[in-house]
Order: C-alpha cells, then sequence, then structure tokens
C-alpha cells in the first residue's frame, strides 16, 4: 500500500515524471483512497493554472529595438584581421607576378627581395626620387587596383569567415618563413664571396 | 530541421556577420525570455528592457557558445546570471538554495494530503492564475526561478538543472517546495 504522505508525488504523477513503476503504484493506491483522489483532483487544477500563465506582452517591434542596439561587432573584431590578410595576400601576388613575368625560381625572388632590403638606406634614396616621378604616374593607377583589390578581399573574407581568415594567415606565415631562409642564404653567400 | 540544430546554423551564421541570422534568434526567444524575467522581476518595462540587455550580452558572447549544448539552456543560463548580478548590484537580499526558508516554507517537508477546503473547488481558474501571479511576487526568487524555469518556459527539469548547474533532485525538490509555498499562500488569501 503506497504512503499517503508523499504530497511530492502528487505533482510528478500530473507532470508525467513518475517512472512506470511509481505511476503503477501511486494510481493503484489511487483506486482505493478516497481521500488522495480529492486532493489530486485540486492538485490538477492548480497544475492546469500552474502551466497557462498569460504571457507578458512583447512589442512587435522588440526585436528591431534589439537589433538598433547591437553594435557592428563582427565587422569591428575582423576588421584589423581583414587588413593584415589583405597586405599579406597582396604581397603573395605581387611576387608570384614577379615570378611569372621574370621567370625567376621562386627562392631567387626571395634572395633579390632580401639583398634589396640590405643593400643600404643611401643607395635607395636616389632610387626613391626616380621611383616618386614615375610613382605619380602610377599612382592613380595603383590606388583603383588596390581598391578593388580591398574590396575583393573583404567579399572573400567574409564569405570565407574565421577559418578561411585562419588559412590566410598561415599562408602569410609560411611565406615570413620563406623570407626568413632567403635572407639567411643571402647572408651565408656574401660570407663565401 | 529541429529546434536544436536550427539555433546552431543561427549561431553559426550570426557569428559569420550574419545579423538577421541574430535577428530570428531575438525573434524566437523575445516571448519566452520575457516570460522568464517579467515574472523574476514582476514588471513588464523592466522585464523587457533585462530582456534587451540578455540579447545584447548573448551577442557578444556568441563565440563562447558551444554547440554541443542546448541554445535555450545557455541562453537562459545567462539570463538567469544576469538577473543574479542586478541583484547583487541593488544588494537586494537574494535567497541560495541550500539556505533555509523563514517562515511557514521552512518546514515544506512531505506531508500527509490535506483534506480541508479546496483552493481550485473555491476558484475558477482564471481567479487561480490572478492569485498565482500575486502569490509569485511573495515567495523567495530562488525558488520562483525554478517554479518559472519549469512552468512557464517549459524545460525539463534536467535542463534546469543545467541552467542552474544543480543536482535534478535538489530542482525536482525545489519546485516542488515552489509550488506548496504558492498553494498555502493562496489558501491563505
Amino acid at each position: 500500500m503506497r504512503d499517503c504522505r508523499n504530497a511530492e508525488s502528487f505533482y510528478l504523477y500530473l507532470e508525467e515524471e513518475l517512472d512506470p513503476s511509481g505511476r503503477r503504484e501511486f494510481e493503484a493506491h489511487l483506486a482505493h483512497c478516497p481521500s488522495c483522489r480529492d486532493v489530486l483532483a485540486e492538485r490538477r487544477l492548480l497544475h492546469e493554472a500552474f502551466t497557462s500563465l498569460p504571457p507578458f506582452e512583447v512589442p512587435p517591434d522588440f526585436a528591431l529595438s534589439v537589433m538598433a542596439r547591437i553594435p557592428e561587432a563582427a565587422a569591428e573584431k575582423t576588421g584589423w584581421l581583414a587588413a593584415l590578410a589583405s597586405g599579406l595576400a597582396a604581397l603573395v601576388v605581387g611576387l608570384l607576378g614577379f615570378y611569372i613575368l621574370t621567370g625567376e625560381s621562386l627562392s631567387d625572388v626571395l634572395i633579390a627581395v632580401s639583398r634589396s632590403l640590405g643593400s643600404g638606406f643611401g643607395r635607395l634614396l636616389p632610387l626613391f626620387a626616380k621611383l616618386l616621378k614615375v610613382g605619380d604616374l602610377l599612382l592613380d593607377v595603383a590606388s583603383d587596383f588596390m581598391a578593388m583589390l580591398g574590396k575583393g578581399l573583404v567579399a572573400l573574407l567574409s564569405s570565407l569567415g574565421p577559418d578561411g581568415i585562419g588559412l590566410i594567415l598561415g599562408l602569410g606565415l609560411l611565406l615570413s618563413v620563406l623570407l626568413f631562409f632567403g635572407a639567411k642564404r643571402l647572408l651565408s653567400l656574401g660570407e663565401k664571396i | 530541421m529541429s529546434s536544436f540544430s536550427e539555433d546552431s546554423t543561427l549561431v553559426a551564421r550570426a557569428l559569420k556577420g550574419d545579423r538577421k541570422a541574430f535577428e530570428m534568434i531575438v525573434r524566437k526567444y523575445e516571448q519566452p525570455l520575457t516570460n522568464y524575467l517579467g515574472r523574476m522581476t514582476g514588471e513588464r518595462e523592466a522585464a523587457l528592457d533585462f530582456t534587451q540587455e540578455v540579447f545584447i550580452k548573448v551577442y557578444c558572447s556568441l563565440g563562447s557558445y558551444r554547440p554541443a549544448y542546448k541554445f535555450s539552456t545557455w541562453l537562459f543560463k545567462i539570463a538567469s546570471n544576469h538577473l543574479i548580478d542586478h541583484w547583487r548590484k541593488k544588494k537586494l537580499p537574494t535567497l541560495s538554495l541550500d539556505q533555509p526558508v523563514d517562515g511557514d516554507e521552512a518546514t515544506l517537508t512531505p506531508q500527509v494530503p490535506d483534506p480541508g477546503p479546496s483552493v481550485a473547488r473555491k476558484f475558477e481558474l482564471a481567479e487561480i492564475r490572478q492569485k498565482i501571479e500575486r502569490a509569485l511576487d511573495a515567495i523567495p526568487e530562488a525558488f520562483r526561478e525554478l517554479f518559472v524555469l519549469r512552468h512557464v518556459n517549459e524545460f525539463s527539469y534536467e535542463e534546469i538543472a543545467d541552467i542552474k548547474s544543480l543536482p535534478v533532485g535538489t530542482v525536482k525538490n525545489r519546485v516542488f517546495q515552489a509550488k506548496e509555498m504558492l498553494r498555502k499562500r493562496m489558501e491563505g488569501s
């Protein structure tokens, strides 16, 4: 015979939270206990009221007001990443272009880059002066090209998501390693000479 | 598509910067979240403010959501913590679930079914609901919260245990105690 003192069972029974044997035992007890049947009827009405409390009214434009308060967080957070990835991608494109146009191997390109970087600030000054003259002419064309490249990269990055950005950063890291070993080789060649 | 995987998809899209996806999350959960926060604060306007704040918090924390867990559980955990922070800042007295409750509720233990005058027989369902609303404001918030999560938001006991980081048995017992507190207050009113 079931113990009438277990008041929690009434709620668990109504919520169908009793296991099958507990449920059978409870129902068997109810069959011959009028007092528990009365209590169950009362708890059933209460349970119905508990589970049908009216909702709070939410304004129809509530979601829009939430969205208005949410900053462009995603774009802000990845802005610097996009700039870095764009720079690295532009460098890769430039090196590949040089490789295709000159036919030099990638290691030769890297050595040439390292050599030009190590040739001394004094030797570069006249070169910069000449480059400035040519640069004026090329600037307009280059800025348009870079703007297009930038837009393309931003679109590419937004479609790639965090994984794609990670991949590009990995590519940049690989390039840095190649540059490092290229410079190392240049230095070792210099020692031999 | 199940609600579980649908939520995960929306979160993944929102993380890629798709604001429309997050708006869909807001539309899906604005009502249940306002119901929960409304019952906890007792005021509709305050509930709407809290709901907005919770959604902003959720948006800023989306990166920490793990799709292995149910999104609604994660969302309500943030909402529950937000309420606790608010009460702490306001220095309102909060009641730990481990503390005994003062008054009659402290002695809420399994008891003989009360054969006295029945609340259910005295009032119609609508009147009972009104009484429940009033009684809810009077019971300690730690009990009220579990009751609301169970019967207003219809979470399972296991989900509530996840949200509140409590054992399932404790949640069941506390929800039962909350209901008995409500019943006793309604009988006394």
